[in-house]
């Protein structure tokens, strides 16, 4: 599960360094950087499941769950919807919306292991 | 990397303004749109499973929310121009420097830490700074779009 998540905050943090490379070379997002956006919401989705699975196997202290699907939800629609507006404006602010969207998704990651640290035990 | 340049917009039949999408715009509804999304979330929680424990803060909290979301739909609906927008963003930065003072003050009034709590520490600060950018950018585009009216480019029009 821990390596889940690293894999999940590495392609967050690779992603928007690559639409903050696209927004400083005045780039509309492309293929490139949606397909990433894209790679980047089906691991959060995975990692979702995947906690979701070891919710339901786990004996152990049961996490804040409204707050931790919450989070998994608020964390996959803000990649979506990052990509939806990349896709929509066609300028380099397009880039930079994804950038933050994926920076932002950075900080929930570290919260939901705030919220139960069981699930990555 | 074979990304279109932007300066190739003309090949764009997707775009409805003249001046080719909404710019720097764009940015400001999304960071606005990520607020609304995240205080609606996090107040409704609060409100609806433990709003006994700190009343004042949680109804705080939803109004925060409420703040965002009419910010966001006043930006998509009437553009960085809009009236009500900027009318919104002012409201937005009294809220925050009014719960903000109040939280430093009378800490007891909040036992539970809300979107705006010391002048939003939570979050960066990014309440704080959030309108007063916003109204720098509000002020600024307004002056430029007059120059561009000015000089011929006509009104700019509104997305659908």
């Amino acid at each position: 599960m821990s390596a889940l998540s690293i894999v999940v905050g590495v392609l967050g943090a690779l992603t928007a360094v690559l639409a903050v490379y696209y927004a400083a070379k005045d780039l509309s997002a492309d293929l490139v950087l949606l397909g990433a956006c894209l790679v980047t919401a089906l691991g959060w989705l995975v990692l979702g499941i995947a906690l979701g699975l070891e919710d339901l196997a786990s004996d152990g202290p049961a996490p804040d769950r409204v707050v931790l699907y919450g989070y998994l939800l608020t964390a996959l629609m803000m990649v979506v919807g990052g990509g939806w507006v990349g896709a929509f404006e066609r300028t380099r602010w397009g880039s930079v919306v994804i950038a933050v969207a994926c920076a932002v998704t950075l900080v929930l990651l570290m919260r939901i292991h705030q919220i139960w640290p069981g699930g990555f035990a | 990397m074979t990304a279109p340049r932007t300066t190739d917009r003309a090949a764009d039949g997707a775009r409805s303004s003249g001046q080719g999408g909404r710019g720097l715009e764009i940015v400001l509804i999304a960071v606005y749109a990520i607020f609304a999304l995240s205080a609606t979330a996090r107040s409704l929680v609060q409100v609806l499973t433990k709003f006994e424990v700190a009343p004042v803060a949680y109804s705080l909290s939803l109004l925060s929310a409420a703040t965002y979301i009419a910010v966001t739909v006043a930006l998509v609906r009437g553009g960085r121009r809009s009236r009500l927008a900027r009318a919104l963003v002012v409201i937005e930065l009294l809220g925050v420097l009014v719960v903000g003072i109040l939280t430093v003050l009378d800490p007891a009034l909040f036992p539970e830490p809300t979107v705006w709590s010391v002048f939003g520490q939570g979050y960066g600060y990014v309440p704080l700074a959030l309108p007063v950018l916003a109204l720098v950018y509000m002020l600024l585009g307004d002056r430029r779009g007059r120059t561009a009216r000015e000089q011929g480019a006509g009104p700019r029009t509104v997305q659908p």
